[in-house]
């Protein structure tokens, strides 16, 4: 322990806290009572040109190296001293587009366990962005008036969360399958439409319904045609009609042996190697 | 030479090269790389198989007549070409190499010429020892000590070697050359045969020789030992000097001049002891007129004589066969590998070659056999013939004088006569011994006949030592008891006949007393005997209490293994007179439901476990009642084995299910209920009991109707939901998108908890995923499964339009969970009804590998399956019925397995042929490289081996080899201990100095704390109740802090360290660095998860932020963390 703490004290009046080109970093704690601390990687968000991407320019902030027990909430109350913050998004690794999709579910896809993560931090100033650039910690996640719960106390409260409520998810189930419904049935409504009417190149799609469809245009559906086909061509084949044929059975039989026999030497000398011969 | 192994295994970075070349195509370059791979798996570091691929010019060339021959040979006189190699390799490593023999032969001619240097005596009598020195005793004892005769040493007339070392059968280790030295004709006397005085005379022979070859330089030890356990026939053996010590041990036999001894006088039927002198004088009025025959004695006489014409005989016959040869050797690999050749009644290499020679005189044997093939005719000889009742000779001289076999019957309970057709070479051999011969040929044959993969390996490398063979281990100890059992039972007339020794006199009424009273519960009784030592030449000779323990190893049938009633004769037969006195107090008149009254024992037990014991009880019972001796039970058994326990649940389930299939008003019928749950396949280690909170000790959340952990409190009980997975019937409504099918799921999901609620009053919990229900205390959680599912999330269309299926991880855990873990679960539930030791193994395995801390890397199922292994495959071994014998068994298939080159194939239900193996063998070797590195497979999972796929890693396998490897010598040996196994757990705990952290745990948010392996004295409070009171909320489920901790844990620094923890109430948490986390790493967004810049020279790399991190393992589990111990001095930043 002594060791590694003077050598800790070493490194630290090295270079103070140590950089990286690029980017500035923010000693950050849990809470007061910790003594050495993790490190925000905080840089511009930018990208090259012409590349999309849906965070904007010049307010968002890029931060590598989020702890596990430090949340959305918590960085956006650590940040807004260098200016209002819009919006804080925690992902497991850097995306350049915002995810697009509509906010999941929490009955069908709950949160999985937090690791080290990035963050997107967009300002509604310019100014806040960098005035975090130049932001010198340390910053206590935890502190009196803002607890952070971690331990037993986070457990028990995400089991409490947990435990679901089954009229929100009858509803939200219900809600689900309204719009489903409505979209099948007007799919159902453009297909039916279209059936029969020429796209631009004049074709016509034809589609079979009844009792008995035909053949699936599935992988599965076509190998089997295939195997059935050559099945019934070895049927009708004769075995050893001519002289050639039973001489390369012959053939074909030694050949085997022979690469038994290999397969069986290789495997002989593996286990002499492992000295498998010992009886006892 | 594993670390090696385990090295490039570890480093799958030259698997694809090994790809490449298996894809190289024809002609001479693929030739050439064909050649090079042979090399390098010739290599002792591959350690690991490729397929083999050979060019098509090597495949198609003309076979030349030699090649043809011998693909022929190997056909017909070899199973396959591989046995036929390995069985060359085995030979290779026993036999002797021709270096050395010339060194033995250099040391034989020593010898020779010492021992005719030896000076001679002068007369005195047999009583008078006083002529010999100080340094040496007589090697026999000499009970009575008054015996008729006089003694002088000349050097022997003769000196011969015997044995399997001039046959070239001889065997190494230890290579033993027995030497005959013919004792001169001058002096043994007329009546020598009669009252021991040629043993005497023999030990005294050998003291003398003793005495003066112990001053010689050229000898390193010179000791007396027994070879064949008998007390009357001691020899001298003699070891060379330095460095060749081990070498050989040269074995000195003194035997009579040829035709010394009459034959007429050593039949079985003929007395050679007489009472008067055995007993003393007193005894000479009452026994004179009748002197019982001493069958024994004159067999030890008649094997002295015969020493050179066996000698003669084996060489005649197989002299030049070197295919005889071979067997024989193969015949003693497989006898010594079952220790059936050691001590008194073993049933030596000598012996087996014997048999060698009668089934060649036979004609079942041919010279030109194989080695291969005359050890399968002898085994099929052995397996198929009874020598107890019909006897074998190989004399076939018609006459008249010779005595018929019956006598020998009459005397003996094995008989097979020699060439002299006077002695009987099974003389030693018990019964039980004999039947355990059989039972072990049998069951070769029937491995050999199943054309198994590994015959060769399980048919003559498997060791069975009897701890792992035999269901039940008995000590009798004292042996002095034996003596009292002898005397109480008037054994007389056979301590007569074996000189005194009185275990073996006692030995035939023991085992047929138990044979009787077992009865049909038995398969097999055998015993064993430790061989006596070797002895210094200034010692005493051992006592025949010396061994101090005889070992009975009992083999049940399945049915009686755990039946109460001993069911004897109606009241009113005369034999029900009989079996009042063989069960002795424990017999007694029972009115059964027939209307019957009859005799009969009953044995208590009330649980399982106790019943399992049954057999010792019935063991000390009889021996006390029969023999006044007590035995040792030898048993692994806890107070509770929990599986009353486990049936409970398992019948909660089946009236679960019944409910679930009555059900109406779902939209659709339930088609089958599965479980899905170790418990429901009775292989969870601990089992549920029926929860019943106390709802003071929880938060209550009413409108939820569940309970809550209350922070102020310790952690509530851990109550694991048991999955059962219930299909649906097919239908055309179910929607074809895999989010709604989802969303369809749930409302069946809420459904079914509404229906249970109002049909049945069970509380119920419905989620998006599963229903918990909870009923008789058991928590249940129901998951609705659509049979289609699977497939839909598997769908891709390809541009064309085309349809086709491939694998997703979310597919494949739904197949998983759905499909595999249920069919599984039956198909184990199966097992456990025909095997009812299978759930005390899996169970037992479990917990070991757990308390090794290496649970969270296993799974549930593969270990299951490696447990069921043991049960489908038990060759050599018969299928375990006591949970230790299959730990035992366990420990040793993991320990010894080869993962890289061989899939642990479970053919559960017997369901893969034997052609289906053999292409799933050659499918593994093609597809090797992209297997996990244990792989399982079974008829339902042939491939893809899903239950390791996630795991264990190399290093993680390897570990677990050697940590089996170590415990399984100690808890042999710990069983095996005649004094009691002492503690058991030893094994059990697991090593704590590998780790480079440890996080000590607070007790208080353990909610298993009891389960450890040293259970605490004293734990906290759970909050249950042990009165049942009537609850409708639901309890706290599945919250383990110190798993939601790992989990964490594992999420944040999986890419550092690996964590290790006992599930079963651990209180420390293993960490360990890896290897590669604190090489700096150049910077990228991507991995400074937990780690820190420093400059390194000018360049800024990443390391470690190691204190950081040691504070965020407090950080994170604040509350459950007592205390984080780096042991720093392991690593270096």
């Amino acid at each position: 322990m002594v060791a590694r703490r003077r050598k800790r004290a070493a490194r630290e009046s090295d270079s103070g806290v140590p950089t990286l080109p690029g980017y500035s970093a923010i000693p950050i704690k849990f809470s007061e009572k910790q003594q050495s601390s993790h490190y925000l990687y905080v840089r511009e968000h930018k990208v090259r040109e012409g590349t999309k991407s849906s965070w904007p320019q010049k307010r968002t902030l890029f931060v590598l190296n989020v702890p596990p027990y430090c949340t959305e909430e918590c960085l956006s109350r650590l940040l807004s001293p260098c200016g209002p913050v819009q919006s804080v998004k925690l992902q497991e690794k850097p995306e350049l587009a915002e995810s697009p999709k509509e906010p999941q579910s929490k009955f069908f896809h709950p949160k999985p366990v937090p690791g080290f993560q990035v963050a997107y931090v967009v300002f509604q100033k310019p100014g806040g962005m960098s005035a975090a650039l130049a932001l010198k910690g340390p910053l206590l996640v935890s502190t009196e008036s803002h607890p952070v719960r971690s331990g037993v106390l986070k457990w028990i409260r995400d089991y409490t969360d947990s435990v679901p409520d089954p009229e929100a998810l009858r509803v939200e189930v219900d809600a689900f399958m309204e719009t489903y419904d409505r979209k099948i049935a007007e799919e159902e409504a453009k297909a039916k439409e279209e059936e029969g009417v020429p796209d631009e190149e004049g074709w016509v799609k034809v589609t079979r319904r009844g009792r008995r469809p035909v053949l699936p245009r599935t992988e599965a559906a076509s190998l089997r045609v295939l195997e059935r086909e050559r099945r019934k061509r070895a049927r009708k084949e004769l075995l050893n009609f001519y002289a050639w044929q039973h001489r390369e059975t012959k053939m074909e039989h030694i050949a085997q042996l022979r690469k038994k026999f290999e397969e069986d030497k290789q495997r002989i000398e593996l286990m002499r190697a492992q000295r498998k011969f010992r009886p006892y | 030479m594993l670390d090696v192994c385990d090295v490039t295994l570890a480093s799958p970075c030259h698997w694809p090269q090994v790809m490449e070349s298996a894809l190289e195509g024809t002609g001479k370059e693929g030739k050439k790389e064909s050649l090079k791979k042979r090399k390098m798996a010739g290599s002792p570091g591959e350690g690991l198989l490729q397929p083999v691929k050979l060019s098509r010019a090597e495949l198609y060339k003309e076979p030349t007549n030699e090649e043809l021959s011998r693909l022929r040979e190997t056909e017909s006189l070899f199973h396959s070409s591989l046995l036929r190699l390995q069985v060359e390799e085995l030979l290779k490593e026993v036999r002797l190499s021709e270096k050395k023999k010339e060194r033995i032969d250099a040391f034989l001619r020593e010898v020779n010429q010492r021992i005719m240097r030896v000076p001679s005596t002068p007369e005195t009598d047999l009583t008078n020892q006083a002529w010999l020195p100080d340094g040496v005793q007589v090697p026999v004892h000499q009970v009575p000590y008054t015996v008729k005769g006089r003694f002088h040493f000349l050097p022997p007339a003769q000196v011969t070697i015997v044995g399997s070392y001039l046959l070239g059968t001889c065997i190494r280790p230890d290579i033993n050359v027995d030497v005959a030295l013919t004792i001169p004709r001058e002096i043994l006397q007329d009546k020598d045969g009669l009252n021991q005085r040629y043993f005497r005379k023999r030990a005294l022979y050998l003291a003398h020789l003793a005495h003066h070859l112990a001053k010689d330089p050229l000898f390193g030890s010179v000791r007396f030992s027994y070879p064949n356990g008998c007390h009357l026939k001691p020899s001298l053996l003699l070891r060379p000097h330095g460095k060749d010590e081990r070498l050989v041990t040269v074995r000195l036999h003194p035997c009579p001049p040829p035709d010394f001894f009459r034959p007429c006088r050593l039949l079985p039927s003929k007395s050679n002891v007489r009472s008067a002198w055995y007993r003393g004088q007193r005894y000479c009025a009452a026994l004179s007129s009748h002197e019982p025959p001493t069958p024994h004695y004159n067999t030890w006489l008649l094997q002295d004589t015969a020493l050179e014409s066996h000698v003669q005989l084996l060489s005649a016959v197989l002299g030049s066969a070197s295919g005889l040869k071979d067997g024989v050797a193969l015949l003693k690999v497989w006898l010594r590998q079952r220790e059936l050749d050691k001590g008194l009644g073993g049933f030596s290499g000598f012996l087996v070659s014997m048999v060698v020679a009668f089934l060649v005189s036979t004609r079942k044997i041919h010279t030109t056999m194989s080695g291969y093939q005359v050890l399968r005719s002898t085994l099929q000889f052995l397996a198929s013939s009874d020598l107890t009742v019909n006897g074998i000779s190989l004399c076939f001289s018609s006459d008249p004088s010779l005595p018929a076999l019956a006598d020998f019957h009459q005397a003996f309970p094995v008989v097979f006569l020699d060439s002299s057709g006077r002695l009987n070479l099974c003389a030693d051999i018990t019964a039980s011994t004999y039947h355990q011969v059989q039972h072990e040929a049998r069951l070769s044959m029937a491995l050999l006949d199943s054309k198994a993969d590994d015959g060769f390996q399980l048919l003559l490398m498997t060791p069975k030592p009897m701890i792992q063979a035999f269901d039940h281990i008995l000590h009798i100890r004292p042996l002095s008891r034996l003596q009292a059992a002898c005397h109480r039972l008037k054994l007389w007339p056979e301590l007569q006949d074996l000189g005194g020794d009185y275990v073996s006199a006692a030995l035939g009424p023991l085992t047929t007393l138990l044979e009787q009273g077992l009865g049909s519960r038995l398969q097999l009784l055998a015993h064993s005997r430790p061989p006596v030592s070797e002895w210094d030449i200034s010692q005493e000779p051992p006592k025949h209490r010396d061994p101090g323990v005889l070992t009975l190893g009992l083999i049940l049938q399945p049915e009686g293994l755990t039946s109460v009633l001993e069911l004897g004769p109606e009241a009113d037969q005369p034999e029900a007179a009989d079996f009042r006195q063989f069960w002795g107090s424990r017999s007694e008149l029972r009115r059964f439901q027939d209307g019957a009254i009859r005799e009969a024992v009953v044995w208590e037990a009330a649980s399982m476990a106790q019943k399992r014991l049954i057999p010792h009880q019935m063991v000390t019972h009889l021996l006390e009642v029969g023999m006044g001796c007590g035995a040792l039970a030898q048993a692994f058994g806890t107070s509770s084995t929990g599986e009353e326990a486990l049936a409970a649940a398992v019948r909660c389930y089946d009236d679960l299910s019944r409910l679930l299939w009555g059900l109406d008003g779902l939209p659709l019928t339930v088609s089958a209920v599965q479980g899905a749950h170790p418990v429901l396949r009775y292989t969870e280690v601990f089992p549920p009991t029926p929860v019943r909170p106390a709802h003071s000790f929880y938060e209550q959340l009413r409108e939820l109707a569940s309970l809550l952990p209350r922070p102020d409190k310790p952690c509530p009980a851990y109550v694991e939901p048991m999955t059962v997975v219930c299909h649906l019937e097919g239908s055309g409504q179910w929607p074809q998108d895999a989010e709604a099918i989802r969303r369809v799921r749930a409302a069946f999901q809420l459904r079914l908890a509404e229906l249970l609620t109002q049909q049945h009053g069970l509380p119920c919990r419905a989620t998006a995923t599963h229903t918990d229900v909870l009923k008789d205390g058991f928590v249940f959680r129901i998951r609705v499964a659509y049979q289609r599912e699977p497939q839909i999330l598997k769908e891709t269309r390809s541009p064309e339009g085309m349809i086709s299926l491939r694998d997703t991880p979310a597919s494949l855990r739904l197949e998983r969970d759905t499909r595999q873990l249920p069919l599984l679960t039956s198909a184990l539930h199966g097992l456990q009804q025909q095997h009812p030791a299978f759930s005390g193994v899996a169970r037992l395995a479990k917990r070991w590998v757990r308390a090794q801390l290496l649970g969270g890397e296993l799974t549930d199922e593969s270990l299951d399956l490696v447990a069921a292994a043991l049960f489908l495959h038990p060759e050599p071994f018969t299928p375990p019925s006591s949970p230790q014998v299959g730990f035992l068994r366990f420990l040793f298939l993991i320990s010894t397995f080869d993962w890289k080159n061989n899939p642990l194939i479970v053919n559960l239900n017997n369901e893969l042929s034997v052609e289906e193996q053999v292409e799933i063998r050659s499918v593994f070797l093609a597809t090797r490289a992209k297997l996990p590195v244990m792989v399982i497979v079974t008829p339902q999972d042939r491939k893809s081996s899903v239950w390791t796929q996630d795991g264990p890693s190399p290093q993680i396998l390897h570990q677990l080899v050697v940590l089996a490897a170590e415990a399984l010598p100690v808890l042999e040996k710990q069983l095996m201990d005649p004094r009691g196994p002492g503690d058991i757990r030893t094994v059990f705990r697991p090593p704590l100095d590998m780790y480079d952290v440890l996080i000590r745990l607070a007790p208080r948010h353990i909610p298993r704390h009891r389960q450890a392996v040293d259970s605490p004295a004293a734990s906290f409070c759970r909050g249950l109740l042990s009165e049942p009171g009537p609850s409708s909320l639901m309890p706290v489920l599945g919250y383990d802090p110190p798993q939601l901790y790992l989990a964490q844990l594992r999420e944040a620094f999986g890419h550092l360290a690996l964590f290790f923890y006992d599930q079963h109430g651990g209180e420390v948490i293993g960490v360990l660095w890896k290897p590669t986390s604190f090489q700096p790493q150049p910077f990228k967004a991507s991995n400074a998860k937990g780690r820190m810049v420093v400059s390194q020279g000018r360049e800024p790399v990443m390391v470690p932020n190691v204190e950081a991190i040691l504070e965020d393992f407090a950080i994170l589990g604040e509350g459950l963390v007592q205390a984080v111990e780096a042991r720093s001095e392991r690593w270096t930043v």
